[in-house]
């Protein structure tokens, strides 16, 4: 997953980060103090926006206590350029330690013989009591190569004083939503009812899913793509309905330009669907312009009332080097932080706006707030295929991507749907 | 040309409205505007709060923040961006200058076999596509233990910036009239000597504009410090800058602030070298 | 050059205009005038036997180790099969041509460098030919202008690639683009959104945009050099011989800065067909890969699929292409060396 989660945090998280990071030199000296020997350095890689700061410090503090000699380095790394990074860091003698991968590329990961096989310290990390839909992602025909650590979904976000005006509630079906849409447009003929740019593709993904479709499926010992299926034609052509109420550009998805921080804090979007920290960055932008953020929120509507719209899990795992230096330790500051404890003091710390590994982990979200709308989805997360190509299918030039601007702009889902195939096959089975 | 002989002020001042010489103040003026646009528009843009940045109707008028330059120079490691930076590109720079200054004093003026083939050598190193090769030197760097290595990056920068810096300065070197190097040494001078005292001085120009453009491309380098550096404390502004889009959470406002005081440096070396710069290019880029 | 010949005053620069200078009949320039004051000899004083070669060493040895070396190793790289897995696994299994005949019997890749060609040619066209204005620009404005013209220049050369590729497509924007907001003011309709990115060729002609406005301050900040060191005597007695500006121009200017033209084409046509960020920032080589040339394509297949040894062979492909592309430069430097 290639967006950060700063749930409800946003800028201020950044903030702390900052500051925060001049503490690890106070670090090294206690360090130094306190051991005479054996001073080993544990690297850690997270990705920008993962995890808060206050919650590794506090992990780190917990294990550099238990732990006399040792040091945990956290070094941050920026989502560009990750895939060259990691792959080239697992290749050397001194790579990180323990490193953070998101969901959907650990697979890919873990067939290159790059990640620790951890299928005999299942216990340590409480295997059994991990969620059923989050697990996959972390194994591998069968061996675990990671820890699952948190994964969120997106929630429609919506501006309440707009639905009032317009005397829209929060849809239950599709059609429910349509119709809300409608009534939005007819209010106010000059806002989006809904902000959707054309390349949003794990929102398509959801609605696919929905269909029963799935954007890649196994044949015999062969992927191919499920763009040219008729589940996806109705699921993009639902797409396209939605997008029909929006101006975003057909051909750029919701991070060009960012529509938490670049689009919704400038007004006339009624709303809009995003991750908790797209919420979160929203409401601190619109607050620094002086303004107050309204917002309300719901899960995707599913097609009927009983259950909402399938939503992809984005998230990550922690995994462990296969060339660390340090495996043991790994272990065990990977045991420490994805812990039942160490999840709930991350849940805490972003005020429940993340789905944890183990369900019985999970911090009760405050009623009305983003997190609450995510967690009532959480049971239709899904992930994207898992096999060791498809990080290679979302990488760009992303061709499901391409396929959605295709079709958005008239072409027949069938044969956009078709050449995407053809990609998406190359890729996964190369 | 006629600006520059002592004759045309007169000529100005007699004809003050010739319609040729207000055309071509305009298209100037034109010209300058539309190369300063972007340059502008990235300075202004590091003086607006984040809202003011993308809006339908560009804003042009607001009450500038220095807010966003604070937060860029706030970013950890900040200050250790620009000293590798600067190490790194200085040190290529001269580094490259002393190698090239060497090597072109024997082309511009030796005689020996296999001097053409070195000129050739010269030339096609130009061509070294050093995006492309990032791969294989990370290989090399990784097989022999040197990651996360400030001197080698600082090597990388000196052979990549190396074959431009020989080509120009050949031209200047060889722009010194041999007979003044000649003059000296019937005074009684060495080659050395000659060298130091007479062709020197006036290679200084040459030497000037010819870093500049070495510090231009080194300072813009970063495809390699992604995959060599990885260590952030031995990684460049360059590179953070690419990294911009995430590093500053979509913060434009102090990602152009960041790119500003990027700029800055090469700006200063040119503002200072100005005419010396420009006049200077002059032999070397005739030359080549 | 072999030094003998060449070694008198017209080593200078200004030995192109003295040279010029003696076939268009002009008064003889300064320059012109030393050469025939010095007989051609008499500068070899040193045993120059190992000298050359000790001053030489340290760019050679410096350039085998830094460059030849890993060119080479990118040679071997491209007959190997290393992708994702083995890159970490440090695996370097040969697979012969299999990279190459890949690549040259994918027609996307024929298409690329086609692509390539053009948008190279394209630009450089556009680089000499506005920079060479400019710089003639330059060569005529008053003192004050012309400060205002050449810091206006260095202000664009001197911004970061990053950030003109950031600002660019602001300006190129579909919701907030400054373009949009000049052609809605001037008052043309159809751009409340209009997409500038539209297509693979709109794309380029932004890029192309970017490319010219970053590359002209260096070809016109040189120009200009250059023209000042050709004599004013050559102009005045143009002038006076009733040439008008354009023949001036191809009469005296042109021959005498034709080394300035070689060299400066030479280099912008290696910088812009290596151009990359400029490019691949723009558009991601979108829509639907049409704006893809060949960097972008080895970024794209190299280091977004992570096949590195494809990667590699891609490089070694532009490198042979570039090298028979200048090829003739080559013969022409060289023959230019051995002239003087």
């Amino acid at each position: 997953m290639k967006r950060k989660l700063i749930a409800a945090i946003g800028v201020a998280g950044m903030m702390v980060s900052i500051a925060a990071c001049g503490s690890d030199s106070d670090k090294a000296k206690d360090g130094d103090k306190g051991t005479a020997g054996g001073n080993k350095t544990l690297t850690v890689w997270v990705m920008d926006g993962s995890a808060p700061q206050e919650w590794i410090d506090g992990i780190n503090k917990e294990f550099e206590a238990s732990h006399p000699g040792v040091k945990v380095k956290v070094e941050t790394q920026q989502w560009t350029d990750i895939q060259t990074k990691v792959t080239t860091a697992l290749s050397e003698n001194t790579p990180p330690d323990v490193l953070e991968i998101g969901n959907t590329q650990t697979t890919g990961y873990a067939a290159s013989g790059g990640l620790a096989d951890l299928t005999g310290d299942k216990d340590k990390f409480g295997y059994a009591n991990w969620s059923e839909g989050i697990k996959p992602s972390a194994e591998l025909e069968g061996k675990l190569y990671a820890a699952p650590w948190w994964a969120a979904n997106r929630a429609v976000i919506y501006d309440k004083a707009a639905f009032k005006k317009a005397g829209v509630t929060p849809p239950k079906t599709r059609a429910e939503w349509i119709e809300g849409l409608k009534k939005l447009k007819a209010a106010d003929p000059k806002s989006q009812p809904i902000y959707l740019p054309g390349q949003s593709w794990y929102v398509f993904a959801g609605f696919l899913w929905d269909e029963g479709g799935d954007l890649a499926t196994k044949d015999g010992d062969k992927w191919k793509g499920g763009l040219g299926t008729a589940e996806a034609a109705s699921a993009i052509n639902f797409y396209k309905e939605l997008q029909s109420f929006s101006s975003a550009p057909k051909d750029k998805d919701e991070a060009t330009p960012q529509q938490s921080t670049d689009i919704v804090p400038k007004g006339g979007v009624a709303s809009w669907i995003g991750l908790g920290w797209e919420a979160g960055g929203a409401i601190d932008a619109i607050k620094k312009a002086g303004k107050t953020a309204d917002f309300g929120y719901f899960p995707i509507p599913g097609k009927t009332a009983d259950k909402p719209g399938s939503v992809f899990f984005g998230g990550s795992n922690l995994a462990i080097a296969e060339r660390s230096q340090n495996k043991d330790l790994a272990k065990e500051w990977l045991a420490l932080a994805t812990s039942k404890k160490g999840m709930q003091s991350y849940g805490t710390a972003v005020k429940g706006g993340i789905v944890p590994n183990d369900p019985s982990a999970q911090v009760q979200p405050e009623a009305g707030s983003f997190a609450e709308a995510m967690v009532k989805s959480a049971s239709s997360g899904r992930i994207t295929p898992i096999t060791e190509g498809w990080a290679n299918v979302e990488t760009e030039p992303n061709p499901i991507k391409g396929y959605m601007t295709k079709v958005l702009k008239g072409e027949d889902p069938k044969k956009a749907g078709e050449e995407a195939d053809k990609v998406i096959a190359e890729r996964l089975n190369q | 040309m006629s600006t520059t002989t002592p004759t045309p002020q007169k000529l100005r001042t007699r004809r003050p409205l010739r319609p040729a010489a207000v055309a071509k103040n305009l298209t100037a003026l034109v010209v300058a505007a539309i190369f300063v646009f972007p340059v502008y528009w990235m300075f202004s843009s590091s003086l607006k709060p984040q809202s003011e940045i993308l809006t339908k109707d560009p804003v042009f008028f607001f009450k500038p923040t220095f807010e966003n330059y604070s937060t860029a120079t706030g970013v950890d490691l900040f200050w250790s961006y620009v000293t590798n930076s600067l190490i790194v590109t200085l040190g290529a720079v001269l580094l490259a200058l002393l190698v090239a200054l060497a090597a072109s004093f024997a082309i511009a003026r030796m005689k020996f076999k296999g001097r053409k083939g070195i000129v050739l050598i010269v030339m096609m190193a130009q061509m070294a596509p050093w995006e492309v090769m990032v791969i294989a030197m990370y290989m090399i760097a990784r097989d022999n233990d040197m990651l996360n290595s400030i001197p080698l990056l600082t090597a990388i920068y000196f052979v990549m910036v190396l074959p431009f810096t020989i080509w120009t300065l050949r031209g200047f070197i060889a722009a010194v009239p041999v007979e003044l190097e000649e003059a000296a040494q019937i005074d009684g001078c060495t080659r050395g000597q000659a060298f130091r005292k007479v062709i020197f001085p006036l290679l200084a120009p040459g030497l000037m504009s010819t870093s500049l453009f070495g510090f231009i491309t080194a300072w813009n380098e970063f495809a390699m410090v992604l995959v060599l550096n990885k260590d952030k404390t031995n990684q460049t502004l360059t590179f953070w800058l690419t990294q911009f889009q995430t590093a500053f959470g979509n913060d434009w406002a102090a990602t152009m602030a960041a790119s500003t005081l990027f700029a800055l440096p090469v700006l200063v070396v040119f503002i200072f070298l100005q005419r010396k710069a420009v006049g200077g290019m002059t032999a070397g880029a005739v030359k080549g | 050059m072999t030094v003998d010949s060449q070694g008198t005053a017209s080593a200078a620069p200004q030995d192109a205009p003295g040279r010029a200078a003696g076939k268009s009949q002009t008064p003889p320039p300064p320059s012109g005038a030393k050469e025939s004051l010095r007989p051609p000899r008499g500068r070899r004083s040193l045993p120059s036997g190992l000298l050359p070669y000790l001053l030489v060493t340290p760019a050679l040895l410096s350039m085998a180790v830094l460059l030849l070396y890993p060119l080479i190793r990118n040679v071997i790289l491209s007959f190997q099969g290393v992708n994702k897995r083995e890159m970490i696994r440090r695996e370097t299994p040969w697979v012969g041509f299999e990279n190459y005949t890949k690549l040259l019997g994918d027609p996307d890749f024929w298409s690329v460098v086609v692509r390539s060609l053009v948008v190279t040619a394209v630009n450089v066209a556009l680089v000499m030919l506005i920079g060479t204005l400019v710089g003639m620009l330059l060569n005529r404005l008053g003192k004050k202008m012309r400060l205002v013209l050449s810091l206006a220049l260095m202000f664009a050369w001197a911004m970061p690639i990053v950030a003109s590729v950031t600002v660019f497509r602001w300006l190129f924007d579909e919701q907030f683009g400054v373009a949009n907001w000049v052609m809605r003011s001037i008052g043309f309709s159809g751009y409340e959104q209009h997409n500038w990115f539209e297509t693979g060729f709109s794309t380029l002609v932004i890029v192309t945009i970017l490319l010219v406005w970053g590359s002209i301050p260096f070809v016109a900040l040189n120009m200009y050099a250059a023209l000042t060191t050709v004599g004013t005597e050559l102009y005045e007695a143009a002038k006076m011989d009733g040439a008008s500006g354009w023949r001036t121009f191809w009469s005296v200017v042109f021959p005498n800065l034709k080394p300035f033209f070689m060299i400066t084409t030479f280099l912008e046509i290696i910088w812009i067909f290596k151009a990359f960020t400029q490019v691949y920032a723009m558009n991601q080589g979108g829509p639907d890969r049409s704006s893809e040339t060949l960097p972008v394509f080895a970024y794209i297949e190299g280091m977004g699929q992570q096949h590195y040894g494809l990667a590699a062979a891609i490089s070694i492909l532009t490198i042979v292409m570039l090298l028979v592309a200048m090829s003739f430069y080559f013969r022409l430097i060289l023959k230019q060396e051995d002239e003087q």
